[in-house]
């Protein structure tokens, strides 16, 4: 099984190198062989400079194009280099990669198309949950995923998801631009695709910029909760 | 209608066809977005020459004055042709995007 992890990063000089160098480590001492491809969003600051420094696997885009815009490229890579799972792994130290083998293991079965990386499951010992705040809009946005597609998901802003060949495929056609993992899950269900939830553990950011800041949470909400309505009404295609 | 606002609004449409033709004939804008600017146009010059159908339309409509008909029918044509400016704006930033992904991941591929 070909196995990709696409790291986004958007200036990640403080973060990127320690997280590329634990998954190095993580293949050596577990035998595995994740691929690493990071993609680098335009960053102004030296990330650029360190990912050809340490010979880090890497795609520059040539613009920033957002989050949505750089996972895709990922995505498109994964598709073009006949991967089998597809893994968005964050650059921020947010994501652990021991977690990954639990993550893909649905995919591997075969009982999911889409496998996410919670911490609101019951299997999840993650002592970093995000704040108040931030749950009880993760709740609202699960709960409109719900009314409209009838499937319980939990942790929908979640950045740390594997996908298999036939979303790979899907996504590296059409994904989201901005706030793309709550949009595209949605849509995904609404198809008939299969999502599951893993438990895991995740750490507050390390350094860096969140891509949801704080002043834009109320835009932020409305866009997505406004998507979710509009995929719902669409009706799926499957 | 007063004599003025025809003549002011006959004035705005001469000039609006001129900066029509004259960015088509420079090829500054194509065929196709200057419909709705030709299709704005002709209704200006209509309004402006049968003042009485507009103000018997006005009185229909209920309008106060045959001048507000003429504000509404301005502000519905820009309302158009800012919407259709949103859709052709989203559809170049998803040709933008793909070019900046595909263009990447070529650079990526003849570095080695």
């Amino acid at each position: 099984m070909k196995i990709l992890l696409i790291i986004p990063a958007y200036n990640e000089q403080e973060n990127i190198l320690r997280t590329y160098n634990e998954i190095v480590e993580y293949n050596k001492i577990h035998n595995t062989n994740y691929d690493v491809i990071v993609i680098n969003d335009g960053s102004k600051d030296h990330t650029e400079q360190i990912l050809k420094d340490n010979k880090i696997p890497h795609i520059e885009l040539i613009h920033n194009l957002g989050i949505g815009g750089a996972v895709q490229t990922g995505y498109k890579y994964a598709l073009i280099n006949d991967y089998d799972v597809a893994i968005q792994f964050d650059g921020d130290g947010q994501h652990d990669v021991n977690y990954v083998g639990n993550i893909i293991e649905p995919i591997k079965k075969g009982v999911s198309n889409m496998s996410i990386g919670s911490r609101f499951v019951s299997d999840s010992t993650s002592e970093f949950k995000s704040t108040k705040a931030r749950q009880l809009g993760i709740k609202l946005l699960s709960s409109f995923i719900y009314f409209f597609t009838r499937e319980k998901v939990y942790d929908v802003t979640s950045g740390f998801r594997a996908i298999d060949r036939s979303l790979i495929k899907k996504f590296s056609i059409s994904y989201p631009l901005e706030y793309p993992e709550p949009i595209s899950t949605t849509e995904i269900l609404k198809e008939g695709y299969k999502v599951s939830e893993i438990g895991v553990s995740m750490n507050e950011r390390l350094g860096g910029v969140s891509s949801i800041r704080s002043w834009k949470n109320v835009y932020y909400m409305l866009n997505v909760l406004m998507s979710i309505v509009v995929i719902g009404i669409r009706g799926g295609k499957k | 209608m007063p004599m003025n606002l025809r003549m002011a609004i006959l004035m705005v449409a001469i000039v609006l066809l001129l900066v029509i033709f004259r960015a088509l004939s420079k090829k500054t804008i194509p065929v196709k977005y200057s419909f709705l600017w030709i299709i704005s146009v002709i209704i200006l010059i209509l309004l402006a020459l049968v003042p009485n159908t507009l103000i018997w339309f006005a009185s229909k409509l209920g309008f106060q004055a045959a001048s507000n008909l003429v504000i509404g029918v301005f502000l519905i044509i820009l309302i158009f042709i800012t919407i259709s400016l949103t859709i052709i704006v989203s559809s170049q930033n998803r040709k933008i995007t793909l070019l900046i992904q595909e263009l990447s991941i070529l650079k990526e591929k003849i570095k080695d």
